[in-house]
C-alpha cells in the first residue's frame, strides 16, 4: 500500500513539474530614432515596434511567437522605447484580464521596465499580438506580430483535424506615413491622459509581411513554394485598418478550415475569402498539378467599401511530392517533455539537436520507422531537433 | 437545487411561451439633433416610443410567434416610409399622418425597421431601430451600432446631396451613445457571472463595414441576417456589414472586464479623439 502512494505521489510530482515547466519569450519593445523600414519605392518610414533581440532593428510585423499547445508560458517585455509605456494584447488567446495586456484594467509597461504575462497556449491556431496602449496609434505604428499555436503533432491543425506539410503566415496591414512622423509617433507618454488626437487615416502603403508591391516577388517574406499533393496550410491575419479579400487560384483548392482559433462547424470551399481587421483564418492549400501562380489580395475602405489596393504573391508548385516526403508528414517525437529516452516516428536520415544557444549537441542518422536518442545526459532545458525535412522542438526535464 | 431551479425556469418560460401575445408599439418619426461625445449637436431624426424625442431609437422585444400591432405616427414635415426589412413591404407614412402595420413573427433573430425612401438619406440621418425576436430565458443586450459625419447630417437636412461613395465618417455611436458613456447603457453593457448564458444583439444601420472584437471570451454566432452558414461559428472578431443583423451568445467562463472594441479606426475615435468611440467593456463576476 505504501508503495502504491509512493508510487502515485511520484507520479504526482512529475506531472506537476511537467505542468509547471515555463517557456520563457523576451521581446522588446523599440522605437526607431530616425526611419529605417524600407517601402517598396525606396522611400523609408519611422516605426515602433517589437523585437525578438535586443540590437536587431525594428520590422514588420514584429517576431512570430510561437508555442505548442498547452505549453505554460512566460512572455517578458522589455520597454526600450524611450518614451511611451507599452504593454502586449494576446488577441484572441482569451487571457485572463491581468493578463490581457489592457493598461486600464491592469498594467502597463514603462521605459526600462520589464514586466512579465504569463498564460497557457490554449487552442492551436493563429493569433495576434499588439500594443494596446493608444492602441490605434501604437498598432499604426508597427506594434504588432502574429502568435502561432501548434498542436502537439506539429504537422496536425488541432488535434485529430488536418495533416499538413508545411505552414505559410501571412499578416496583413496598411502604413500611412503621415502617423509614422516624429510628431505623431513620438507623442506625449503621460500614463494619466489616454486621449490623443490623432489623423486622418489615408494609407498609402498596404503590406503582407510588412512588404508590398516588387518586395513580395523579390524576396521570399511570403511567397509560396511547394510540391504538388502537398498541403499547405495557410494562416491569415489582417491587423490593418482595411478590410482583405484573398482570391486563391482554382488550381490550389481553397478549402477555409478554421477562424479565430476555433474549427469552423463546417469547411467552406472557396476561391475568395474576406478577413476583416482583428480576424485570423487558416486555409488549406493543394494542387494535384505544377504550377506558377499568385494569390492576389484587395485592401478596402471599410467606410467606403472601396478597393484602394491590391498585393500579388507569387506562388510556384513545382515537383512532385515522393514517398519519403508522404511518409515524414506523419513522423512525430515523445514524450515531450522528456527526462530518458526520445523516440523519434516515422523519422529517417540524419538529425542534428541544438540547444537554445544554437550550439550543436547530438547528431546520429536514424534508420528506421522508430528509433529512441537517449537524452538523459542533456542539460535541463530546450532544444530543437533538425530533421532533413521537419523540425521539433522538446524539453528535457 | 440549481438543476431543479434551472428546470422549473425553462418550464415555466416555454408554457409562457407556448402562448404568443400581440405586442403593441407605436412609433413616432420626431426630428430634432444628436448630441455626439464632444458635445457638438447634428441634425438627426428617429423613431420614438412617445412624441417626445428621443436620440436612441427604441428596440422592440419580442417572443418567437408573437404578432406586432405597429403604428407609426409622423410628426416631420415630410413624408417617410417604413419597413421591417426582410419582413414587412414598404408603407408611406405622410407628414401628420400615421400608419398600421401587423406583422407575425415565426423566426427568432435581429431585424432593422426603418425608412428606407430615398436610401440611404433617412436610415443614414437616424431613422433605423431594432426588433429582437427571441424563443429563451437568458440575459440578452443590445447593440445598434452606427457612424456619423456631422457636416454631412448639415448638408442633408439643408435639402443638399452628398456623394455617399466618398463616406468618411467622423463619430461612433452604440444606441446612439459613444465612449465612455456606453458602459452606462444598461441595455448594452453586458455583464453576469461567470456560467451565465448571455446573449448580444447587434443591428448594424450605419454604412461602414465594422470588425468587433471581444477580449477575455469567444462567442458563437447564432443568427446572420448576411451569411447563414456562419451559424455556430465560435469566434472572437466578428464583422458586421452596413444593414446586417447577428445574434451572438457568450457564455464566460471566468470573471474579469475585458474590452470589446470595433477594430474600424473610425469606431476608436470620435471626431480625431482616441478612445471616442466604442471602447465598451463586459464585466464578469464570480
Amino acid at each position: 500500500m505504501k508503495k502504491i502512494i509512493l508510487l502515485f505521489g511520484m507520479i504526482t510530482i512529475v506531472f506537476v513539474s511537467m505542468a509547471q515547466q515555463l517557456t520563457t519569450t523576451f521581446i522588446f519593445s523599440k522605437m526607431d530614432i530616425t526611419p529605417q523600414h524600407t517601402l517598396w519605392d525606396g522611400n523609408s518610414t519611422m516605426l515602433m515596434g517589437y523585437t525578438s533581440l535586443m540590437n536587431a532593428p525594428i520590422d514588420i510585423p514584429g517576431p512570430i511567437l510561437r508555442y505548442t499547445e498547452g505549453d505554460s508560458v512566460e512572455l517578458k517585455l522589455r520597454n526600450m522605447s524611450q518614451g511611451a509605456s507599452h504593454t502586449i494584447h494576446l488577441h484572441g488567446l482569451d487571457v485572463d484580464q491581468w493578463n490581457d495586456g489592457v493598461p486600464h484594467l491592469s498594467w502597463e509597461v514603462g521605459h526600462n521596465e520589464t514586466k512579465s504575462y504569463f498564460f497557457k497556449a490554449p487552442h492551436p491556431g493563429t493569433y495576434l499580438y499588439h500594443c494596446h496602449v493608444t492602441s490605434a496609434l501604437h498598432v499604426q505604428s508597427g506594434m504588432y506580430g502574429l502568435l502561432i499555436i501548434d498542436a502537439q503533432n506539429p504537422n496536425e491543425t488541432w488535434d485529430g483535424g488536418y495533416s499538413f506539410h508545411k505552414d505559410y503566415a501571412w499578416m496583413m496591414s496598411e502604413v500611412d506615413t503621415i502617423w509614422h512622423t516624429d510628431s505623431i509617433i513620438n507623442h506625449p507618454h503621460d500614463t494619466t491622459t489616454i486621449m490623443r488626437e490623432l489623423p486622418n487615416y489615408n494609407p498609402q502603403y498596404f503590406f503582407v509581411n510588412g512588404r508590398s508591391e516588387h518586395q513580395l516577388t523579390d524576396t521570399n517574406v511570403a511567397a509560396i513554394t511547394a510540391k504538388a499533393n502537398e498541403t499547405i496550410l495557410l494562416r491569415l491575419a489582417n491587423i490593418g485598418y482595411y478590410g482583405n479579400k484573398f482570391h486563391f487560384p482554382m488550381h490550389l483548392n481553397a478549402r477555409i478550415i478554421s477562424s479565430d482559433g476555433r474549427p469552423l462547424p463546417s469547411i467552406e470551399v472557396s476561391d475568395t475569402l474576406e478577413v476583416l481587421p482583428g480576424e485570423r483564418y487558416q486555409v488549406l492549400l493543394q494542387s494535384a498539378i505544377e504550377i506558377m501562380d499568385s494569390i492576389s489580395v484587395d485592401y478596402f475602405n471599410l467606410n467606403t467599401q472601396d478597393i484602394e489596393n491590391a498585393q500579388i504573391v507569387p506562388i510556384n508548385i513545382s515537383g512532385f511530392i515522393s514517398s519519403v516526403d508522404e511518409l515524414n508528414k506523419d513522423s512525430y517525437i515523445y514524450p515531450n517533455p522528456t527526462n530518458g529516452k526520445l523516440n523519434f516516428v516515422n523519422v529517417k536520415g540524419k538529425i542534428n539537436i541544438y540547444d537554445s544557444f544554437g550550439k550543436l549537441i547530438f547528431e546520429t542518422t536514424l534508420n528506421t520507422n522508430e528509433e529512441n536518442v537517449d537524452v538523459s545526459h542533456f542539460s535541463t532545458g530546450v532544444y530543437f531537433i533538425k530533421t532533413t525535412n521537419k523540425n521539433f522542438k522538446f524539453f528535457k526535464l | 437545487m440549481n438543476k431543479l431551479l434551472l428546470g422549473f425556469t425553462f418550464g415555466v418560460f416555454f408554457s409562457f411561451n407556448s402562448f404568443s401575445t400581440t405586442v403593441n408599439q407605436s412609433l413616432y418619426i420626431v426630428a430634432d439633433s444628436l448630441l455626439t461625445v464632444d458635445s457638438t449637436k447634428i441634425p438627426y431624426v428617429t423613431f420614438n416610443e412617445t412624441p417626445t424625442y428621443n436620440q436612441s431609437n427604441p428596440i422592440i422585444n419580442l417572443m418567437q410567434g408573437d404578432t406586432l400591432d405597429l403604428w407609426i405616427y409622423n410628426t416631420d414635415s415630410l413624408t417617410h416610409d417604413f419597413v421591417i426589412k426582410g419582413i414587412s413591404s414598404v408603407i408611406s407614412v405622410p407628414p401628420n399622418d400615421s400608419a398600421f402595420l401587423q406583422t407575425i413573427f415565426t423566426v427568432k433573430g435581429s431585424y432593422i425597421y426603418h425608412d428606407p425612401s430615398d436610401f440611404p438619406k433617412n436610415t443614414y440621418l437616424g431613422l433605423a431601430g431594432m426588433i429582437v425576436v427571441k424563443n429563451h430565458p437568458f440575459s440578452c443586450f443590445y447593440w445598434n451600432i452606427k457612424e456619423h459625419n456631422s457636416d454631412w447630417n448639415n448638408q442633408l437636412f439643408n435639402g443638399n446631396t452628398v456623394n455617399w461613395n466618398q463616406y468618411d465618417p467622423k463619430y461612433f455611436t452604440i444606441n446612439s451613445v459613444s465612449n465612455p458613456n456606453i458602459n452606462g447603457d444598461t441595455l448594452a453593457r453586458i455583464t453576469g457571472q461567470v456560467g451565465d448564458t448571455l446573449f448580444l444583439y447587434i443591428t448594424n444601420t450605419g454604412l461602414s463595414i465594422h470588425s468587433i472584437h471581444f477580449h477575455g471570451y469567444h462567442a458563437t454566432i447564432k443568427y446572420s441576417s448576411r451569411n447563414a452558414s456562419h451559424l455556430n461559428r465560435e469566434k472572437d472578431t466578428f464583422p458586421i456589414y452596413s444593414m446586417e443583423t447577428i445574434v451572438l451568445k457568450i457564455t464566460p467562463d471566468k470573471e474579469g472586464e475585458y474590452p470589446i472594441h470595433d477594430h474600424n479606426l473610425v469606431a476608436i475615435t470620435g471626431n480625431n479623439i482616441y478612445p471616442n468611440g466604442m471602447f465598451t467593456t463586459i464585466l464578469i463576476t464570480p
